[in-house]
């Protein structure tokens, strides 16, 4: 028999065949496509709502535009330099004192030479990470109570002449609730420096020890130095939270009290939208907030490509 | 290699005698880290202890590590809440049904944005990534559910989460580092992609599922915000969603107080200690899964760090 001719291969036909070799490929990738642009895609656009004066029985497109206004309304109001100074100063601790505590437990735990307490010491750093806000939030009531153990204790060591209102006082609620928020996040946080610090190369200790470097010099001169590309690539990651103050935490631990405080710009958005009703005004002022975040987060992509060659996109 | 190295740095310790400032250094730290460790701890302790005293007793104060007047009226308490177990329903089969869904789907995306061969995968990596960044309010959302009438029911709880970005990447790079042949074989065979996700690609990436499993299920278990705010009927609260009211409401007190069909000893719980009851009740079975998780999360965590 005669070997089939065969054609020669076009162009079309070759995009066709591809297409056909992947059309499962493609099956799952259009259904996923489809899935994100209902969920993620059609919310961005339901930003729009902050230049109209959303009606909700009306709908977004007969609804009257209405520009930046509802920009201005918030830039006008006496709360807006108090949601700002919230959000900034507890995004600020956040980032700052919030993102040294897990280095120093990491090293601290690194420099236990009991296997069993550090292992046991470890697990139980996570639990705060794994129990919700309403948990942390319940166990916080209940401990910082005016009748509750802290108190107690600080009274009876003289510390203090007369319970403190932790939860009621304004002026240190931003102490209480970082305080928490450390309790919450730290064990968690040291998990990638304890990989880090493993990867830190062990010839490097004995040369340490060689020429006669303390344990405070192995973690100065050689741990620290060793895990720094880790450390400045989380903290340019985590530089964008300087606008995340807090949002579940305050919800469930704020009152009229602290509010002055405590209001974020998240549950500002949440007390005007959804408590108020107000959807067009919550919308904007989120969209800001948005925003700045991914502003900084394009700003501090940027810096982390060119300082640690490696970028989230 | 390694062996050598640990076992150097452990006989130089052993040669040198200790200094008198390494032994400050290492007793010093030691503290530290036993104080961390009852920080972290004590808290926790502190409400089962408080969960199992009799509330008007706890009130008195000085309940440190052992309950005074035992009971279990706490407890009792919080079982018989209107709705209680209906509320552990919805939280045990949102955890399953959510997590379930969104590691099939994610694990199904990743897998494909895994192959470098297939066109469309460069477009599905950026749309992904991009799912991941855009700023989407909490009100165009809320509007949206509303819209697709999702508010008010089941479906709200693992719907929405069936694709997550971060969840997707990882598993992209899980799959990245395996040989392709392993699957190119598989396909010779006439495998379909789904047969070789789940027969082939599921298998060999246990370790990244397990890791993605542990977080998802617990995110699901915490949730009590979307609950707050997708289901005000209240027909679909979760257990989280009870504590939040005992924690928010002063109802208890009330409830307390009003209630004569209450037993007697009824009269003796407190707000305080019905908390710590529901506390750990929702507390214990998380607490008595992840540490088995833990070297999985810890690779996964760690895979996270070195991949950037």
């Amino acid at each position: 028999m005669k070997p089939k001719k065969t054609k020669p291969i076009k162009p079309a036909s070759s995009r066709k065949r591809q297409f056909l070799r992947e059309r499962q490929f493609w099956f799952i990738s259009i259904v996923a496509l489809a899935f994100l642009l209902v969920f993620y895609f059609v919310p961005m656009l339901g930003n729009y709502m902050a230049f109209i004066n959303y009606k909700p029985r009306k709908g977004i497109l007969e609804s009257d535009f209405v520009g930046l206004e509802f920009f201005q309304k918030f830039f006008s109001l006496p709360d807006v330099w108090n949601v700002l100074r919230n959000t900034l100063v507890m995004g600020t601790i956040n980032i700052t004192i919030g993102f040294v505590a897990p280095i120093v437990l990491a090293l601290m735990l690194n420099e236990l030479r009991l296997m069993k307490v550090k292992k046991v010491v470890q697990t139980v750093s996570y639990l705060p990470h794994f129990v919700s806000w309403v948990v942390v939030a319940s166990i916080a009531r209940s401990l910082f109570a005016t009748d509750g153990v802290v108190n107690e204790l600080l009274v009876k060591a003289g510390a203090l002449e007369k319970p403190y209102g932790f939860l009621s006082t304004g002026g240190t609620y931003w102490v209480f609730i970082s305080i928490l928020n450390l309790w919450k996040t730290v064990g968690w946080g040291s998990i990638i420096y304890m990989s880090a610090i493993a990867g830190v190369d062990h010839e490097l200790y004995e040369a340490g020890a060689v020429d006669g470097v303390g344990r405070w010099g192995r973690i100065r001169h050689i741990i620290l130095p060793g895990i720094s590309t880790t450390i400045i690539m989380l903290f340019i990651l985590g530089a964008g939270g300087i606008i995340n103050g807090g949002f579940e935490q305050h919800l469930l631990l704020g009152n009229a009290t602290t509010r002055e405080y405590y209001e974020t710009i998240d549950t500002y958005v949440y007390a005007y939208g959804l408590e108020m009703g107000q959807y067009s005004f919550a919308t904007a002022v989120s969209l800001l907030k948005g925003i700045i975040s991914i502003t900084l987060v394009i700003i501090t992509n940027a810096l982390s490509r060119r300082f640690s060659d490696s970028s989230v996109f | 290699m390694n062996q050598t190295n640990v076992k150097g740095i452990k006989s130089g310790m052993v040669h040198g005698r200790k200094s008198a400032v390494e032994w400050i250094f290492d007793s010093l730290n030691l503290i530290l880290i036993l104080l961390a460790f009852a920080v972290f701890l004590y808290p926790f302790w502190n409400q089962l202890v408080l969960s199992f005293n009799v509330g008007t007793d706890a009130a008195k104060g000085g309940i440190y590590f052992w309950p005074r007047k035992f009971s279990l009226d706490n407890y009792t308490y919080v079982l018989g809440v209107t709705h209680f177990f209906r509320s552990v329903l919805y939280s045990i089969l949102r955890v399953v049904v959510g997590t379930f869904g969104n590691l099939f789907c994610c694990g199904l995306l990743g897998y494909v944005l895994a192959q470098k061969s297939f066109s469309g995968s460069r477009f599905m990596r950026t749309v992904t990534v991009l799912s991941m960044y855009i700023p989407i309010g909490l009100i165009p959302i809320y509007v949206l559910y509303s819209n697709l009438k999702l508010l008010d029911s089941f479906t709200v709880y693992w719907l929405p989460g069936l694709i997550t970005g971060w969840n997707v990447l990882m598993i992209t790079s899980f799959v990245e580092s395996q040989p392709v042949a392993l699957f190119e074989s598989a396909r010779l065979d006439g495998a379909s992609e789904l047969t070789v996700f789940t027969r082939i690609v599921f298998p060999i990436c246990k370790p990244v599922f397990a890791a993605l499993a542990i977080i998802t299920a617990v995110n699901h278990w915490n949730s009590w915000f979307d609950v707050l705010v997708y289901n005000p009927s209240g027909n679909f609260d979760t257990l989280q969603m009870v504590l939040q009211r005992l924690l928010i409401k002063a109802d208890i007190a009330k409830d307390l107080m009003n209630q004569n069909n209450n037993p007697e000893s009824y009269k003796l719980l407190t707000p305080i200690t019905i908390r710590a009851a529901t506390t750990m009740i929702v507390t214990i079975p998380i607490a008595a899964v992840y540490p088995f998780f833990q070297r999985y999360f810890v690779g996964g965590l760690s895979l996270g760090a070195v991949k950037g």
